[in-house]
């Protein structure tokens, strides 16, 4: 038999990301003692090479140096003579679906069609499939659309490569970090970015051969490595309905060789397919142990010989490490020099297939409007806010010595306006007000507005207070929070406040005996609630019953005379929104008990959100409106809410103008510009992305910068002052032209500092 | 996994079976054991915690789905054989809570988010040297041992009917979904019996579980 039947098996890496190399081999030598199988590998570094069940070593060099048309005739002339081809490496796949389009009887691996309908993310092949694909965006859509997504899904999201890799990015610094990293690696700049779905791994792992389903396995995973691969499972039978639905899809694919799809299921029993492998999994052989032996059945289908099956060992499979002699022939290389000063063999993938994936980008030029699978993405948002663009026409930078912050009138009026009609849900019992953060930007032409809005005033200080009052605000239109609101009490204005808020059971107690005697006066005497489940160092915590009975107690000792409320306060775009959503009803039921027990009717509620300005205009305000309308159900004694839109308000109303003081080129077409901005004018630059636009001399229009391969430098001598990387510059760009950054009226302005300035 | 000691009609039946020299079934020792109570004074001082515990359960879902298990119930206390009666007002002043305190906290968890869940009581297997080690553990903590068997334990869980009515079943000390098909070997789930207050019947695997009746898997 050895002679009669020859099989080659590619991807023979090992290590704790196997390929399925030698699970297959292990496989195939249990269901054909006979066969000659030969194993293929691209770096003597695989040391899957080196495993007992290969009679022999194909040894290519690495991808890199790979010549592909050569290799091609040489795998087309060993196919041609009789011998099989089962690949374990995706972007051989890719490549042999490419050199043989119309596939070859002893190539068990998919055909090109094929493959392009499992392409991640969207999966076109998943229709008609028990499963749904996470909701995804690639990274060819704007960063405020980018931040958009992340903030939806409570930045619990995953960057993938397009061919592997997937980084967790739990924030917008990472996101931009490891964009740059997998952008430079993979050649390409679409990447896609995929929501997390929380759950329990599983797979299905099948075997076909021209469109015939001829076996399939459901393995849920009962142990996995720190990268998240499998280290145990069960190997189940698959369902019957969702057999019959496999059996469609592959038919229809007219697939031939194993694959895989990866599956999450979450608490509701719902599945959602994340990829599909186009081959077996590297737990291959954990089914064979199961009395599955997928790549023996494969075998048998295609070369009419009959493979030895044996009964299941075990329904469960799991991993041990074991040691291996090394094969004469291949010894071991050297371990490649640490660099100087470093820690660690830093290496590249031993078989150059990052290069490879290059090799074949560079083959297939990419079409910029996909997702990298030729598949149409939908664009998210708009370009820049007319308003932006009305306000930036009225400013003459020509006399504006940069850096400058400017004011946007028209923006900011609007913000007001619309932020006053976000929440409508007054009845006559529940008033709704919004309170302008003074610290968000303390900017005297936008307490003026939030004056002529309506709004209270919330202030963190006493000098927030007097800012406030010499805007026009007087005692009562002032809402007084934080941890250091007695900081300078000399400054603090007289009167009633409209609240105030404490931030300790301690301070609770002080103001509870500075009311009694008369030495303050506050319309609303109430509590900020720290957030549970989600770390703050703000607000009277409530995380163990201890604490939760101490500020009972202390809001019992309360004057009964002033009306009680309860503040609460986290950002939803650090959290995401869904994220927030739940923090609110959470805090609906905190808040539900803290009235029971302690017998003070909450009479006012004090939302603070801290949310994008994106996540408010989106959908006008009617989700943060459905949320308040929950409010009644829980506490039917809330008859004011106080609601904090801040940043939402700010961010939009001022940007900052930069002029180029040099530019940079090299080669390869990237460019440096130093500009007279820094990151001490825009301390939030890595906290949320900024929309920059420059004026067209030519057509005198506004342009927002699109992606690029250019990076802004500030003018600090600090190795981080970096105001903005992969932009494209415009064509004529000069030193003395002028950037603006937008969405730079918040904590950019208000937080940003003095530096490098004598 | 250790409960009710205190109370007259469970010592009395497990005295009764210790002299037993082969119980016909696995649950034999456990059959007329009660899942465990957590006690209460009828004052504010275990209100107080039960009502923080739903609290906590709901914030610690933190965004994710009502039917995900309350892990942190497990990560907030940790499994230790206890003494009964153990009342509400208590539960964070013990070291560590046993089975049934755990499925006790899981199962007002998820009463209160609107699932339906029932009290559930578990044979589980294990060997004859880890059941010396708890008994040592008992030994030393003044527990008692009357929860583990030769190479078998009593232990509680929690049972859910999820969509579909699935039921599904929750280990609140391992802070894991118990899988149906392990039912031999060290860990397996040997016995079950969901605590219902009317007879229903449920499909858990491939295991027909009715309620108020022990089954043997």
């Amino acid at each position: 038999m050895k002679k009669n039947l020859t099989i080659y098996i590619s991807g023979l890496y090992s290590g704790t990301n196997p390929q399925p190399g030698v699970g297959i081999a292990r496989s195939l030598r249990q269901g054909f003692p006979d066969a000659e199988l030969v194993g293929v590998e691209y770096s003597n570094r695989c040391s899957g090479i080196h495993w007992q069940d290969f009679d022999d070593i194909w040894l290519q060099r690495p991808w890199n140096e790979l010549d592909l048309d050569l290799h091609a005739r040489e795998i087309r002339s060993r196919l041609d003579h009789g011998a099989f081809w089962i690949s374990s490496i995706d972007l051989e796949i890719m490549w042999l679906a490419e050199i043989f389009p119309d596939g070859h009887p002893n190539l068990l691996t998919p055909n090109k069609r094929a493959l392009a309908a499992v392409a991640k993310p969207a999966i076109p092949a998943h229709t008609g499939l028990p499963v749904s694909i996470p909701e995804f965006v690639t990274t060819n859509v704007s960063d405020w659309d980018l931040h958009a997504f992340c903030r939806k899904y409570d930045w619990k999201v995953w960057l993938k490569g397009p061919y592997y890799e997937a980084i967790r990015t739990p924030n917008w610094s990472d996101l931009c970090r490891w964009r740059s990293v997998l952008s430079s690696a993979w050649a390409t700049e679409t990447l896609s970015l995929q929501a997390h779905v929380t759950g329990y791994e599983e797979s299905f792992m099948l075997c076909a051969y021209r469109g015939e389903l001829l076996d399939c396995v459901h393995m849920k995973k009962r142990d996995l490595t720190e990268l998240g691969k499998t280290w145990a499972g069960d190997a189940l039978p698959v369902e019957p309905s969702i057999l019959n639905s496999l059996r469609k899809t592959i038919r229809k694919l007219k697939w031939t060789g194993g694959a895989e799809f990866e599956m999450v299921r979450d608490a509701e029993d719902e599945l959602w397919l994340l990829e599909v492998n186009p081959r077996f999994p590297a737990w291959v052989h954990g089914s064979t142990i199961t009395g599955r032996n997928l790549p023996a059945i494969l075998v048998e289908e295609a070369t009419g010989h009959s493979a030895l099956h044996l009964p299941a060992e075990s329904g469960q499979f799991t991993r041990v490490v074991l040691e291996v002699p090394v094969r004469e022939e291949f010894p071991l290389s050297p371990l490649a020099e640490p660099y100087g000063g470093g820690i660690g063999h830093s290496m590249k993938h031993p078989s150059g297939l990052i290069e490879f994936a290059q090799k074949l980008h560079d083959r297939n030029t990419p079409n910029s409007e996909s997702n990298g699978h030729r598949i149409p993405m939908p664009e998210i948002s708009d370009d820049i806010p007319d308003s932006y663009l009305d306000d930036l026409q009225n400013i003459d930078l020509r006399n504006v010595q940069t850096p400058a912050s400017l004011f946007f009138p028209n923006t900011a009026r609007k913000m007001f306006a619309n932020a006053a009609l976000i929440g409508q849900v007054e009845t006559e019992d529940l008033k709704i007000t919004h309170a302008y953060s003074i610290k968000t930007n303390p900017d005297e032409r936008l307490l003026r507005l939030a004056l002529e809005s309506g709004f209270l005033a919330e202030a963190i200080s006493p000098l927030e207070a007097r800012k406030a009052t010499e805007c026009g605000f007087d005692a009562g239109r002032i809402v007084l929070n934080g941890p250091a609101k007695w900081w300078r009490r000399d400054e603090l204005p007289t009167g009633e406040f409209h609240a105030i808020f404490c931030d300790s059971v301690e301070e609770l107690g002080d103001v509870a005996a500075q009311l009694d005697s008369g030495e303050l006066r506050a319309q609303t005497i109430g509590i900020r609630v720290r957030t549970p489940n989600i770390v703050s160092r703000f607000g009277i915590p409530i995380d163990s019953p201890e604490l939760f009975e101490t500020l009972i107690n202390s809001i019992r000792k309360l004057p009964r005379s002033i009306p009680f409320g309860i503040h609460f306060h986290m950002a939803s775009s650090n959290i995401g929104v869904r994220q927030w959503r739940h923090l609110f009803k959470s805090m609906l039921r905190w808040c539900g008990s803290i009235e029971a027990f302690s017998g003070r009717v909450v009479e006012t509620l004090d939302i603070g959100g801290g949310w994008d300005p994106e996540d408010i205009r989106r959908d006008n305000g009617s989700e943060y409106a459905d949320l308040l309308k929950l409010i009644p159900q829980s506490l039917s004694g809330v008859t004011e809410v106080i609601a904090e839109p801040g940043k939402a308000i700010a961010q939009p109303t001022m940007a900052l103008a930069m002029s180029v003081l040099e530019i940079r080129k090299y080669l390869g077409g990237s460019c440096e510009a130093v500009m007279d901005g820094s990151i001490a004018e825009l301390p939030m630059h890595f906290f949320h992305p900024h929309r920059i636009v420059a004026k067209n001399e030519v057509s005198k229009e506004w342009r927002e910068l699109k992606r690029g391969n250019s990076t802004l430098l500030g003018r600090l001598c600090m190795e981080h002052d970096i105001v903005a990387r992969d932009v494209e510059l415009p064509e004529d760009v000069k030193a003395g032209d002028v950037f603006v950054f937008c969405d730079a009226g918040a904590y950019d302005r208000s937080m940003s500092y003095v530096f490098g300035c004598g | 996994m250790y409960l009710d000691a205190g109370r007259e009609i469970t010592e009395t039946a497990v005295e009764h079976v210790t002299i037993s020299a082969a119980p016909k079934e696995v649950f034999e020792q456990w059959k007329e054991w009660r899942p465990a109570q957590i006690s209460h004074h009828g004052r504010i001082c275990c209100e107080y915690v039960r009502e923080w515990v739903g609290n906590t359960d709901f914030s610690a879902l933190n965004g994710g789905k009502l039917e995900a298990g309350p892990r942190w119930i497990r990560q907030r206390f940790e499994w230790g054989p206890g003494k009964y009666p153990i009342y509400w007002c208590e539960i964070l002043k013990r070291s560590k809570l046993d089975c049934g305190v755990h499925a006790t906290l899981a199962h007002e968890a998820f009463t209160r988010r609107g699932i339906k869940a029932f009290r559930t009581q578990l044979v589980q297997e294990f060997s004859p040297c880890a059941t010396a080690q708890w008994r040592s553990g008992c030994d030393k903590n003044d527990t008692a041992p009357t929860w583990i068997g030769d190479d078998v334990i009593y232990h509680e869980g929690c049972s859910v009917v999820g969509s579909g009515g699935r039921l599904k079943l929750w280990d609140s000390s391992a802070g894991w979904w118990i899988d149906p098909n392990t039912v031999t070997g060290y860990g397996s789930l040997r016995a079950v019996r969901i605590v219902a207050t009317h007879a229903e019947t449920f499909q858990w695997g491939n295991h027909l579980l009715q309620t108020n009746e022990w089954t043997s898997l």
